[in-house]
């Protein structure tokens, strides 16, 4: 099996690079942290310094979800060694415990961090993810609500709940949620997008207005988001089709469905070029290659 | 009545001026590190943290409230600001005025900053006029009247003498306050070198981290939201939407590579 420095040719500091850009974004490609982590710890471990230690954090929470528990342990272990009373090197032991379905031991541990510091988000956090991942969906919203009416500002928190009242189809409270993170965002189209899609899933004539106008919104903020596009295109037919609007209404949205029609037409077009675009290129390299042999 | 120029030794400017320029510098930045090891955490109420992210919620209610449907606008600002029921009229929250004398963390603080600050500037201060007394160091450029004399003028007992002409102690206090920029930018911002902001602290009050009344605060909040109307951003968004050109032709671009590096 070949090392990840091997197969695409990159040196230490690249891979180290690249793990920061990961975890600064955010990226949840758990099988690649694990590769090129689990290379750069072995191999170059000496060469990392102080990073080394964010690095076995990034390493271990990968893992965990890749199932990989003896790198977990070790990373884990390393942690406990040099960070002995640290709350976030505990909190990780807890989610240790919850991969392998200890969830009562994981309580505790959570417990005893709340114990010593009652303003520690994250083992509260944790505690609802157990109970999510137990199935308690009804405890893991009532926890999430107490949560946050102590921490008013967590953005995580008000997706999750927006997320988990989605699940138990009560679309109102959910756009509650999604309202909120529209406010504090208001320049990410993707809220926008799902607001709109919760509207438009709840029905009734101003649902569906509202639902239009939030996607044609998300479409402002990002011209090339197709599923806003759709959806723009399904509210705004849905209302001309209802019969109990005015006749000046449907025109409009008849206007705006058809608008709609026809940017999906445009984009299917150049897609189309591109897809041939991209086989005659293919087959020319395919063609130089074979030449080559 | 200015009095004729006087030409002074120029090896005053290079073993008096000049020394006390590094002194001060120096001391300033020692202080600086003195102030950072005996600095000790302070411990954060949860009620404190949950009271700031509330005031954070409602003004973002007011600046971004334009995005969200003008229902659910007001659905916020009537718990907001509702008279009976509303957070910022029925939370009142009980602030215990914090007493120097009692409160045993604020009175080693208080300590710390005086040993830090005060105690080395007294000493330096008396050192410097001790050492260079009996001349004098430097000319203001600005006129200064008689009633300066004895306050710039330490040991020099000249009645004739303009009161422009500074000895040592003057400069020296002149220092402590130039050498401010450069602390910032040798040290960065909020460092503790800086004596000036510890003495305008001093002169206000107390100084505390959190806002020392909530109620306060959330009173000023509640009067900035009442004000508040809801125009929506989202009025006209289909026609401004339609009028543009969602540009398809980048839409796929070729170099999309989806390995690790």
């Amino acid at each position: 099996m070949a090392s990840v420095s091997e197969m695409y040719d990159v040196g230490w500091e690249e891979m180290r690079d690249k793990l920061r850009k990961w975890r600064e974004d955010n990226f949840r490609n758990s099988e690649q942290i694990v590769d090129v982590g689990e290379e750069l710890i072995s191999e170059h471990g000496s060469k990392l310094g102080d990073d080394i230690w964010i690095i076995y954090e990034q390493v271990m929470i990968a893992a965990l979800d890749c199932s990989r528990d003896d790198l977990a342990l070790t990373c884990l272990q390393e942690l406990r060694k040099q960070f002995p009373d640290s709350h976030r090197v505990k909190r990780l032991s807890g989610m240790r415990l919850e991969a392998l379905e200890r969830y009562d031991e994981a309580n505790k541990h959570y417990d005893a961090i709340l114990q010593e510091d009652p303003t520690n988000t994250a083992a509260r956090k944790r505690k609802i993810s157990i109970l999510k991942a137990q199935g308690k969906s009804t405890e893991a919203i009532r926890e999430l609500n107490e949560y946050l009416e102590q921490f008013v500002g967590d953005q995580e928190a008000w997706h999750e709940l927006s997320e988990l009242y989605i699940n138990e189809h009560d679309y109102g409270k959910a756009a509650f949620c999604l309202e909120e993170l529209m406010m504090t965002n208001p320049h990410n189209h993707l809220y926008c997008e799902q607001y709109a899609e919760v509207k438009y899933t709840q029905g009734g004539l101003e649902n569906l207005e509202l639902s239009r106008k939030y996607f044609a919104q998300a479409l402002r903020l990002n011209n090339r988001n197709m599923r806003a596009l759709f959806g723009l295109y399904m509210s705004a037919s849905h209302i001309a089709a209802s019969p109990k609007v005015s006749a000046k209404v449907k025109k409009d949205n008849m206007k705006y469905a058809s608008w709609a029609a026809s940017q999906i037409n445009r984009a299917y077009k150049s897609l189309k070029r591109f897809v041939k675009h991209l086989c005659v290129t293919n087959a020319i390299n395919y063609i130089h290659f074979s030449n080559r042999i | 009545m200015s009095g004729p120029e006087l030409l002074l030794d120029s090896s005053i400017r290079m073993w008096v001026v000049l020394p006390i320029v590094f002194i001060t510098f120096f001391v300033g930045v020692i202080r600086h590190y003195v102030t950072q090891l005996l600095h000790s955490d302070k411990k954060i109420d949860l009620e404190q943290v949950s009271d700031s992210q509330v005031l954070l919620r409602s003004r973002i209610l007011r600046e971004n409230g334009k995005y969200i449907p003008r229902q659910s606008f007001a659905m916020r600002k009537h718990y907001f600001n509702n008279a009976e029921t509303g957070f910022f009229k029925k939370v009142k929250r009980k602030v215990i005025p914090k007493n120097p004398m009692t409160d045993h963390s604020m009175l080693t603080d208080m300590m710390k900053g005086n040993l830090t600050n005060v105690l080395p500037m007294i000493v330096i201060g008396g050192w410097i006029n001790w050492a260079f007394s009996g001349f004098v160091i430097t000319k203001v450029p600005f006129p200064l009247t008689l009633r300066f004399k004895p306050m710039l003028q330490r040991g020099i007992d000249l009645l004739t003498l303009d009161a422009s002409w500074v000895s040592s102690a003057s400069w020296y206090f002149l220092n402590v306050f130039g050498l401010r920029s450069m602390y910032s930018l040798i040290l960065g911002q909020d460092n503790a070198a800086d004596q000036s902001r510890l003495m305008q602290e001093q002169m206000t009050g107390a100084a505390v981290a959190m806002p020392p009344d909530p109620n306060k605060a959330f009173k000023s909040e509640w009067e900035a939201l009442e004000i508040v109307d809801h125009k929506w951003a989202l009025e006209n968004v289909e026609e401004e939407l339609m009028s543009r050109d969602l540009n398809f032709g980048t839409f796929f671009s070729q170099d999309r590579t989806c390995t690790m590096f």
